[in-house]
């Protein structure tokens, strides 16, 4: 199943990213970009799945925390994130400092921000932002759009989830809760992790936060 | 400082830097078609040209023979037969890699399944699908920068040169911010290996300081379990697994402290979460298996010998030890005829006159606890012809195997003739000559059995004293003599092994370099390691015996200079 959904996702954006397809003024081509943002919801929410129920009972995820470069975080989470952006004529703005090293679980944290990135997709208008910063002590992620911001019934859920409260109701629960858990992961010194949801952002819409120790 | 790209366009992609990606030879294994052509299409767009396919390990292993790759792409999950693990094991073990190749391996998910290998066995990297370029690129510079790091330190590892390459990991940490943890951690693991727990814990401690690192933690209780300190060592890995219960390690690690406890029942429980958790080791069924034979527990023993061997079918961690086991399994059951066919499967797929020496006393074993008498007798007699015909003497666990058996089925001059063997050779080893006074015991033969333990000592200390005599007496090439001499009436014999080490570079050292005797000390000393790994005597000599090759540094001042060069070397290409 996941190996069908790689190639499912894979083509898709092989035809986007060559021009196999008609060209951007086609109809055709707004359908297909948003097959690709489906797929990737798909993907992103089996991986999540996957990685959180062998947790619960079965637990076999490989928690392996490695110093990374930020620099190189950002270049995984954007080249994933590309194709679709530029089918959806979404603009990414990078923001992170340029020589920063951080210790986290790379798989993990990419699969948080790839997903909150697909999921500004849904609330954009036409920006997406990726900040990184460091600020006292913790590595802060963000990702803003410039869209209407988070329905209230999703703040709620982030600051359910904030406090620990498994909230799965539907496949956003899912995402947030996965975030959590992820965050929670990631320990320093008796720090842990968090992450956070909020409207206003810089770009006016909405902004997911994640810390990490 | 903060760098702003407007769009996402303008982002940094991954830097081709210094690596030519387009020239170099690649290998995808998946066999999953369509996944294998998303892979040559993203290889294809980071510029590669050469990139061959397979979709079984099978079919793998036939290309690895024939071409050596730069990168191999090999899913871990490849259907019926070799998982990706077993390919990359076996291609490590028959060479077809050459030491720059990258291994990455990719799956669809992340468990502890796919990442548990034999930690010697590692590849390069691991790889969720689905796998973008970006991923991709940043994962292969970071792999082969981290190659660059680690060459001179993996090059002193494979010499057995652990503390000069415990320098040289300190060496590139300053270098190399990025690679700080898996550096330190590769300093303590070389530590360890030279007999320098607590230089190991200091570096384990300080890195704890920082975060939790399930792997520090387990290698602090490994120190305290070296030491002795089972108790404090079972807490230390217990706190692991509450934290992390899927770190399989402290599992086992968990096991070995409760043994050491005499906890037989408790780690034999462990092991079995274990295996449940993560079932395809071969060293951990094979623990399993014993644990349980040894309880009594045949179910559970046949269970984990029956697993053992098919795991192993493909692996190269294949052990005799599930086939001698499962004939146990097989003779406490009453079912001699198979337990007599797996003994001939063991002499037939692992050969060797230990194999064959093994499964005989696996065969009179069978027959003693299925009750045939006549017939463990007969195996009995057999052995102590075999004795008498071969004198060179297998190594103590064997020995001492063996020698209970003998006492079982009757004999009696071989038994004790090999215990004297094993006392000889281990005489300051108090729990060992505690062991052997029990087995004699046991065998009726209490007073005896102490006196034959006093002779042996005595006469292996007075081999030993006679040499250092010589020694210091400035009778150095009698006293290497003497030792060569020794070795061959004790040839496991620890201090003997060292000293003669010892005295055969103080030759050198005194009289030069002689390629016939640095030849003989390294023989020596690997044969040391074979018997008990990890020795602070033993990474000393080795550290002694590498600076008198020709063309190395000589003194420690010139050593750090050697270093330094290297951190120049290390400057100039700056990431």
């Amino acid at each position: 199943m996941k190996n069908s959904i790689s190639v499912l996702g894979g083509t898709l954006e092989n035809l986007l990213d060559h021009g196999k397809v008609p060209e951007q003024g086609d109809p055709a081509y707004p359908q297909m970009a948003h097959m690709l943002y489906q797929t990737r919801r798909l993907s992103d929410n089996l991986m999540q799945l996957l990685a959180l129920y062998k947790e619960v009972g079965k637990p076999t995820y490989p928690f392996e925390p490695n110093t990374v470069p930020v620099r190189e975080l950002v270049q995984q989470v954007a080249g994933q994130a590309r194709v679709l952006l530029e089918s959806k004529q979404i603009a990414l703005e990078l923001e992170f400092p340029a020589d920063l090293l951080w210790t986290f679980d790379e798989d993990l944290v990419i699969g948080v921000l790839a997903h909150a990135v697909n999921n500004a997709v849904r609330y954009t208008r036409d920006r997406i932002r990726l900040t990184i910063v460091e600020r006292d002590g913790l590595l802060e992620l963000s990702v803003a759009d410039n869209g209407m911001g988070f329905p209230p019934s999703m703040l709620e859920a982030g600051a359910l989830v904030g406090q620990g409260v498994n909230f799965l109701t539907n496949s956003s629960g899912l995402g947030l809760f996965f975030a959590s858990e992820v965050a929670r992961m990631h320990k320093r010194r008796q720090v842990a992790g968090a992450i956070r949801l909020e409207n206003g952002g810089p770009l006016g819409g909405g902004r997911f936060v994640l810390t990490l120790p | 400082m903060t760098t702003t790209y407007i769009t996402a366009s303008g982002a940094p992609s991954a830097d081709i830097a210094d690596v030519d990606w387009a020239e170099k030879r690649y290998l995808i294994v998946d066999d999953f078609v369509g996944i294998r052509q998303l892979l040559r299409e993203s290889l294809r767009n980071i510029g590669a040209k050469h990139i061959d396919q397979a979709s079984s390990g099978g079919e793998a292993m036939t290309l690895l023979l024939r071409t050596h790759y730069d990168v191999v792409l090999c899913d871990f999950n490849l259907g019926e037969g070799k998982n990706g693990q077993q390919v990359l094991e076996e291609a490590r073990v028959r060479n077809l890699m050459i030491p720059s190749s990258v291994w990455l391996m990719v799956s669809a998910e992340k468990s502890v399944e796919s990442v548990m290998g034999a930690a010697e066995h590692q590849p390069d990297a691991y790889i969720i699908k689905p796998i973008t370029e970006g991923v991709l690129l940043t994962r292969l510079n970071r792999v082969w920068h981290k190659k660059q790091v680690f060459r001179e330190i993996d090059a002193a590892y494979i010499e057995k040169d652990y503390l000069r390459a415990a320098k040289l990991c300190d060496a590139q940490v300053a270098q190399h911010k990025v690679h700080e943890i898996d550096l330190m951690r590769m300093k303590a693991t070389l530590l360890l290996k030279a007999g320098e727990p607590d230089k190991a814990r200091t570096v384990y401690e300080r890195l704890l300081e920082e975060r939790e690192y399930n792997w520090a933690r387990t290698g602090l209780g490994k120190i305290r379990m070296a030491n002795g300190d089972h108790e404090a060592a079972r807490q230390m890995f217990q706190g692991v697994i509450a934290e992390n219960r899927f770190y399989i390690d402290a599992y086992d690690q968990l096991a070995a402290a409760l043994t050491l406890l005499g906890r037989h029942e408790d780690a034999c429980g462990v092991l079995e979460k274990a295996a449940k958790l993560s079932p395809n080791s071969v060293p951990r069924q094979r623990s399993l298996g014993n644990t349980a034979l040894r309880l009594g527990n045949v179910q559970l023993a046949e269970h984990a010998f029956r697993k053992c061997i098919a795991i192993g079918e493909y692996s190269i961690a294949r052990t005799v030890d599930a086939y001698l086991g499962m004939a146990r399994v097989c003779g406490q059951k009453g079912d001699i005829k198979e337990a007599l066919r797996l003994l001939a499967a063991a002499q037939r797929d692992f050969p060797g006159d230990l194999v064959q020496l093994r499964s005989k006393i696996t065969e009179g074993l069978v027959y003693h606890e299925s009750g045939d008498f006549r017939r463990a007798r007969k195996s009995g007699d057999e052995l102590e012809a075999l004795l008498e015909r071969e004198p060179k003497r297998p190594q103590t666990a064997t020995c001492i195997e063996m020698a209970t058996l003998l006492f079982a089925v009757g004999v009696k001059d071989a038994p004790v003739e090999l215990l004297c063997h094993v006392i000889r050779n281990n005489h300051d080893n108090p729990v060992l000559l505690e062991e052997v006074q029990k087995i004699f015991d046991k065998a009726r033969m209490g007073e005896e059995g102490m006196e034959y333990i006093a002779a042996a000592r005595r006469e292996a200390n007075e081999i030993m004293n006679k040499g250092v005599l010589l020694w210091k007496t400035g009778k150095l090439a009698e006293a290497v003599e003497w030792m060569r001499d020794a070795r061959v009436r004790l040839p496991d014999n620890m201090r003997i092994l060292f000293n003669s080490a010892q005295m055969l570079i103080n030759h050198m050292q005194l009289h030069g370099y002689d390629e016939a005797l640095m030849i003989e000390a390294n023989g020596v000393l690997m044969h040391v390691d074979e018997l008990a790994a990890g020795q602070q005597r033993f990474a000393q000599l080795v550290e002694q015996l590498q600076m008198l090759i020709p063309g190395r540094a000589q003194t420690p001042e010139a050593i750090d200079a050697e270093i330094d060069a290297l951190r120049g070397v290390a400057e100039a290409p700056a990431a």
